[in-house]
C-alpha cells in the first residue's frame, strides 16, 4: 500500500490568548489522508482553520494535539520541506528584490544547486507568463506577483505542493493557466493541496474535496458525490403548450396522487418555469413515460437534464446544517 | 545559511541602509585623513600631528591617533549599526515573508544567523571603511603598520554582536523593530554604569539585596564600555589586561543567541 502524502490523525490546534486567560480551538481532531498523485482541495467559510492545518502541515505551527505527517516525516523536518513546494496566499516579496533574485534566494533555501537554478528559472519565468519582464517586483501588478509565487513553489521540482489562493488576482486566462498547470502536474505525479474559495474551480480540478467547518471535518468526498443529482430533471421543450401541459399533467400527477402500493405519494407537482418543467420522476420508467406523452402531445423536446447541485450549492446545504 | 548570509547583505545594500553607514563612515574618514597631519623631520623620521596638537615621533603617535579614532567613533558606531542592522532581523520574521521562507528546506536558525551574520559584516565593513584609511595612511608614510587597530576593531565588533544578540531575542516576540532597538540601546547605555556601579550607585542603594542585584547585573549583562576601554588599553601596550570583559560577555552572546535560536524554532506562526 503506497504510504499516503499527507496525513494527519486526530490533528489539533487551539491558540491561547495573552497570559492564556482563553483558549481558542482552531483545529479539533482533524484527521485526512491525502494519496500521493491528487489534487486535494480544502474549502471552509473564514476561520474554519484552513490556513492553520496548511501551516501545521508545513512545520510552520506546532499542533497541540494528534498528528501530521508530510511524505511520511514531520513536517517540522526541514530534508522532507525540500520537496515540497508553497504558495501562500499572503505573500510579501520584499521590495528590493527582483524576480531572478528572489527565484534564486527561494531555490536556494531548497538547497536547489546553481546550476540548476540556472535552468528552472527561465523555464518556471515562461511556463507561469512572466519571461521578459525586467520590472523590479515592487511594480509588479497582484496577478504578476501571484505568478511569481507560484514559479518559487516549483523551483525545487516539488512531490508535494501546498496552493493558497492560487489564482487570487489572475484573469479569467490565468486562472485558465493555473488550472491547466494543475492538472499537467497532476498527470506528473505531484500530489496537490488545494485551499481556495474559488469553489468553482476546486470543483473542476479536484479529486478529493474536504469542508473545513468550525476545525473539524465536515465532509470529505469527491467532486461528483458532492455534485450528486438530486433526484430532479428538467426538460426543456421548444414550446409548452396547453397540450404539452396537459400531457404532462396526466403522467405526473396520475402517478403522484396514486403510488405503487396505492399510497398518495408527497412529491411535488410539475412545476413549469416557462418552457421548461422541473419534476422529480420516480424512476426511470415514469420519466421515459413522460417523454413518450409530450412526444405524442408534438411537444419539441431540447433537453433532459438530471439537476445537480453545485459545489457552492452543497457547501452551504453542509456549513448552514451545522450552523 | 549562506543564501540567508548573502540576502541580508543584499538587503542593507537596498534598504539604503548600508549606502547611509558607509557615507558616514566616508565622511569619518575623511575628517581623520585631514586632521591628522604627517611632518618629516631633517633625519628622515616623521612626526604626526592630530589638528594643531603635536603627539610626537610616529611610531608612538601612531597608536594615540588609533586610539582617538577607537574612542571618538566606536560608540557612534554602535548605535548607529543597531538602527541599521535591527531590520535585518526583524524583517525575517515579516508576516508574508516568514510564510515563504520558513516553510523552505533550510532551518529556521540558520536562515536567522546568517542574517545575524550580516548584520555583524554590516558594521565590521562600515567601521573598517571609518578607521582603516587613516590607519594605512600611517602605515604607508610611516612604517607602523595597523595590526592593534585591527584586533581593536575585531573587539568592537564582539561587543556589537553582543548588542545584536539583544535585537535578535527581543525581535520574536512581538512585531517591529521599535522594542528591540531600545532594549539593545538600553544595554549599551546601562554598560558604563553597571562598570561604575560602585561609585554611581552605593550611595543610592544601602541594602545589600539592591547592590547584589546591580552587581549581578553587571556580571550578566555584556561589557560593552569595558570592552571599548580594552580596545584603547590594547592599542596603547599590546596586551590585554583582564579577559574578563571579553569572556562573560561571550557567555551573554552565546546563551542570548542561543535562547533566540531556539525560541525561533520552537515558535508557532
Amino acid at each position: 500500500m503506497t504510504p499516503p502524502a499527507i496525513e494527519t490523525r486526530d490533528l489539533q490546534k487551539t491558540y491561547r490568548t495573552f497570559l492564556r486567560r482563553k483558549t481558542v480551538p482552531a483545529l479539533q481532531g482533524v484527521s485526512l489522508r491525502v494519496e500521493p498523485g491528487t489534487i486535494f482541495g480544502l474549502i471552509g467559510q473564514n476561520g474554519a482553520g484552513k490556513t492553520t492545518l496548511v501551516k501545521i502541515l508545513l512545520g510552520l505551527s506546532r499542533p497541540t494535539g494528534g498528528s501530521a505527517t508530510l511524505l511520511g516525516a514531520s513536517p517540522q523536518n526541514c530534508t522532507v520541506r525540500r520537496r515540497v513546494g508553497y504558495l501562500p496566499e499572503q505573500m510579501r516579496i520584499p521590495e528590493y528584490l527582483t524576480a531572478k533574485s528572489f527565484l534564486r534566494y527561494m531555490g536556494r533555501l531548497n538547497g536547489v544547486s546553481a546550476e540548476i537554478l540556472g535552468q528552472r528559472i527561465p523555464e518556471l519565468t515562461e511556463r507561469v507568463g512572466l519571461a521578459g519582464v525586467k520590472k523590479p517586483v515592487k511594480s509588479y501588478s497582484k496577478g504578476m506577483q501571484q505568478r511569481l509565487g507560484l514559479a518559487q513553489a516549483l523551483l525545487n521540482d516539488p512531490e508535494v505542493l501546498f496552493l493558497d489562493e492560487p489564482t487570487d488576482g489572475l484573469d479569467p486566462l490565468g486562472r485558465k493557466d493555473v488550472r491547466d498547470l494543475l492538472v499537467s502536474l497532476r498527470t506528473a505525479g505531484k500530489t496537490i493541496f488545494l485551499n481556495s474559495h474559488m469553489l468553482s474551480e476546486i470543483e473542476l480540478v479536484c479529486d478529493q474535496i474536504v469542508i473545513l467547518n468550525r476545525g473539524e471535518v465536515a465532509r470529505v468526498a469527491s467532486p461528483a458525490e458532492f455534485t450528486r443529482g438530486t433526484g430532479e430533471y428538467l426538460v426543456r421543450v421548444t414550446a409548452a403548450t396547453d397540450a404539452v401541459r396537459a400531457a404532462a399533467a396526466a403522467v405526473l400527477g396520475a402517478s403522484n396522487g396514486n403510488g405503487k402500493n396505492g399510497r398518495s405519494s408527497k412529491a411535488p407537482q410539475p412545476n413549469w418555469t416557462e418552457n421548461t418543467l422541473r419534476f422529480s420522476p420516480r424512476d426511470r420508467e415514469q420519466l421515459n413515460a413522460l417523454i413518450d406523452r409530450l412526444r405524442s402531445a408534438q411537444a419539441e423536446i431540447d433537453a433532459v437534464e438530471p439537476v445537480r447541485l453545485s459545489l457552492e450549492q452543497f457547501f452551504l446545504q453542509v456549513v448552514g446544517a451545522q450552523e | 545559511m549562506i543564501a540567508a548570509y548573502l540576502n541580508s547583505l543584499l538587503e542593507a545594500v537596498n534598504r539604503r541602509m548600508a549606502l547611509v553607514l558607509a557615507g558616514v563612515a566616508l565622511l569619518i574618514a575623511g575628517v581623520f585623513l585631514w586632521i591628522v597631519q604627517m611632518k618629516p623631520l631633517p633625519d628622515g623620521t616623521s612626526v604626526i600631528l592630530l589638528g594643531t596638537n603635536f603627539l610626537g615621533p610616529a611610531t608612538l603617535a601612531a597608536p594615540a591617533v588609533f586610539r582617538a579614532e577607537i574612542q571618538q567613533t566606536g560608540a557612534l558606531w554602535l548605535l548607529l549599526a543597531i538602527f541599521a542592522a535591527a531590520p535585518l532581523l526583524s524583517s525575517s520574521v515579516e508576516k508574508g515573508w516568514l510564510e515563504l521562507t520558513f516553510s523552505k528546506g533550510t532551518s529556521r536558525w540558520q536562515i536567522f544567523l546568517g542574517r545575524f551574520l550580516g548584520g555583524l559584516t554590516l558594521y565590521f565593513l562600515t567601521f573598517l571603511l571609518a578607521t582603516f584609511p587613516v590607519a594605512l595612511r600611517l602605515w604607508w608614510k610611516t612604517g607602523v603598520g595597523p595590526l592593534p587597530l585591527a584586533v581593536a576593531l575585531l573587539i568592537q565588533t564582539f561587543s556589537f554582536a553582543a548588542l545584536l544578540a539583544v535585537v535578535a531575542l527581543a525581535t520574536l516576540p512581538q512585531k517591529g523593530m521599535a522594542l528591540p532597538i531600545m532594549a539593545a540601546v538600553a544595554v549599551w547605555f546601562i554598560s558604563p554604569l553597571l562598570a561604575s556601579r560602585r561609585d554611581i550607585f552605593d550611595s543610592f542603594f544601602a541594602s545589600h539585596f539592591a547592590r547584589g542585584s546591580l552587581d549581578w547585573a553587571y556580571r550578566i549583562l555584556p561589557k560593552c564600555s569595558e570592552l571599548e576601554k580594552m580596545c584603547a588599553t590594547f592599542i596603547q601596550d599590546g596586551r590585554i589586561a583582564t579577559w574578563w570583559p571579553l569572556w562573560s560577555t561571550a557567555v551573554f552572546l552565546a546563551a542570548t543567541l542561543g535562547l533566540s535560536m531556539w525560541l525561533l524554532e520552537r515558535k508557532s506562526f
